[in-house]
């Protein structure tokens, strides 16, 4: 059965990941519904996490990666994947739950690609985001074209739902980390029940009026993928208008799910936007993200492959 | 390749600390300048878009922090990178003699295709001031003993040559890029085939 596994779900980081952080259930309407999935890493002393919510077509492990590269650095990193729910306020409410039930004061959120939703006016009013990484809004941006017929999703089989999704991921003349990012998508497509295919596409396809402007006093850092797989330069050029003040940070190439396929360079950029938070009462490591962490941290198992923990790649100058 | 595409070029800058890499950057991209010391904490970057022969791109110039206590990145912010800025203090010689470790340095984390051809830059910052150390002739005799690197004469505080230093670095690395491209023509060989498990033992340089 392993054998049908892809690679990266095989590789010593992922079943590194899986056997040392839990997958933790919490039904947050205690009904037996509304039950999140999460994996929750780093010290619970650090109430201002960074949440990684995953974009329609992924779980909460594929960011692993992040929840393992940030761990060394000391950020207490929570994946979290939503159970359906079928519009935003239904999603704000279970949301604002789960960061009462973890007790968390405020958090920065690492969307990838979770449309425009995300940055709805109702959303904010959550009033626990202190700052916001948006990644590569492609997949559902692409999905937008399907507002008429977002009223169906909840009756479509799954089958159909998931060539909707698969339909966007290129696999052909891409590069090996692309294409391993690519094949541990589709395993996680293939693992989603209907009701959450369905209700997370139709949360993406509900037109909702974004108010840049409330999103003007937190920090935000936008990383985009350049080629051409990925988002088309006017949809980037739409986002960028709609935070001017946003941190650009792009990527050359990646594909639709940076995450996986440039995890070193996503992680850069996540550590260089959580460093502004440090040494505040908002800060999302116990450690200080501006110094290189004691060597005696870095003594990584094998297994775990991001660039952080591999002590003879950190710049020496003499 | 479409000349349509809109292109990134990653440009890092590096030197001893003090030497004026923020300075530089600051003025090319913002403009400003401030005698205000503060040293770089970690490794950071500001994008602009410029015209390189009618053709619009964008720089991702990346400053680092000269002192070793603050390399805190490791090498995702070498990755990809279009074109390498060295900067020396014209007043101050041990800055222009690491020159040699810090291409050194670039050359071992960044590990280019071709380091022999990889486009560096020196810029010899600093030459509103009086006490210079460093003569012009010295700075050149050395660029042209290292594959002829283009050398440039720079003050931030007074905008000296900083925009035309920055033009030839868009420049160069431009041409970086689109070699580097002409290579990403012929991608790895993929295998679509999930049974085959033997692939992430390739020895290949991924996560895996």
């Amino acid at each position: 059965m392993s054998n049908n596994l892809c690679d990266l779900s095989q590789s010593n980081e992922y079943l590194s990941f899986r056997s040392s952080i839990p997958l933790r259930k919490i039904d947050v309407d205690a009904d037996g519904f509304k039950v999140w999935k999460i994996f929750d890493s780093g010290p619970k002393s650090v109430t201002c996490p960074l949440i990684c919510l995953p974009p329609v077509s992924g779980t909460a492990d594929i960011f692993f990666q992040q929840v393992m590269g940030l761990a060394s650095r000391g950020v207490r990193v929570i994946a979290a994947e939503p159970p359906p729910y079928w519009n935003i306020k239904e999603w704000c409410d279970g949301f604002k739950r789960l960061l009462d039930y973890l007790e968390l004061d405020k958090v920065h959120i690492f969307g990838a690609s979770l449309g425009k939703w995300i940055c709805s006016p109702k959303v904010y009013r959550i009033n626990k985001e202190l700052s916001k990484i948006l990644c590569n809004t492609f997949t559902d941006t692409s999905v937008f074209e399907y507002n008429d017929s977002s009223a169906l999703f909840w009756l479509l089989p799954s089958l159909v739902l998931k060539r909707m999704l698969m339909g966007n991921f290129t696999a052909e003349k891409v590069e090996r980390r692309i294409a391993d990012s690519v094949d541990f998508m589709v395993e996680r497509v293939e693992s989603l029940t209907q009701s959450e295919l369905a209700s997370r596409l139709t949360l993406n396809c509900t037109p909702c009026y974004v108010e840049p402007q409330s999103l003007h006093d937190i920090p935000i850092t936008i990383v985009d993928v350049w080629d051409e797989s990925a988002l088309s330069s006017t949809v980037r050029e739409d986002l960028y208008k709609s935070y001017p003040h946003a941190k650009l940070a792009h990527l050359k190439s990646g594909g639709n799910f940076p995450y996986l396929s440039r995890s070193d360079e996503v992680n850069l950029h996540l550590l260089i936007h959580l460093r502004q938070f440090d040494g505040t009462a908002l800060t999302s490591s116990y450690l200080s993200l501006h110094k290189m962490p004691p060597h005696n941290q870095l003594q990584s198992d094998e297994g775990t492959v991001s660039f952080f923990n591999q002590r003879d790649k950190f710049v020496k100058i003499s | 390749m479409s000349s349509r595409k809109k292109v990134l070029l990653k440009v890092i800058i590096l030197g001893d600390s003090g030497v004026g890499k923020t300075s530089l950057m600051n003025q090319f991209v913002n403009k400003k300048f401030s005698n205000q010391y503060k040293a770089t904490i970690g490794a950071d970057f500001l994008t602009k878009e410029v015209i390189v022969d009618d053709r619009i791109v964008t720089m991702q110039i990346w400053d680092t922090a000269g002192q070793e206590r603050f390399q805190s990145l490791g090498v995702a912010f070498y990755r990809g990178a279009d074109c390498c800025v060295l900067v020396f203090d014209v007043t101050a010689p041990n800055t222009f003699k690491s020159l040699e470790s810090w291409r050194d340095e670039f050359l071992i984390q960044a590990s280019p295709r071709a380091p022999e051809n990889f486009p560096f830059v020196i810029l010899g910052n600093k030459v509103d001031l009086d006490n210079r150390a460093v003569s012009a002739k010295r700075a050149q005799q050395w660029c042209q003993s290292k594959n002829d690197i283009p050398y440039f004469e720079t003050s931030a505080k007074e905008a000296v040559n900083v925009e035309l230093a920055f033009q030839t670095i868009a420049r160069n690395a431009l041409a970086q890029e689109t070699e580097a491209e002409l290579y990403n023509e012929f991608p790895d060989q993929i295998k679509l085939n999930a049974n085959d498990n033997n692939r992430n033992r390739d020895g290949d340089n991924c996560a895996c």
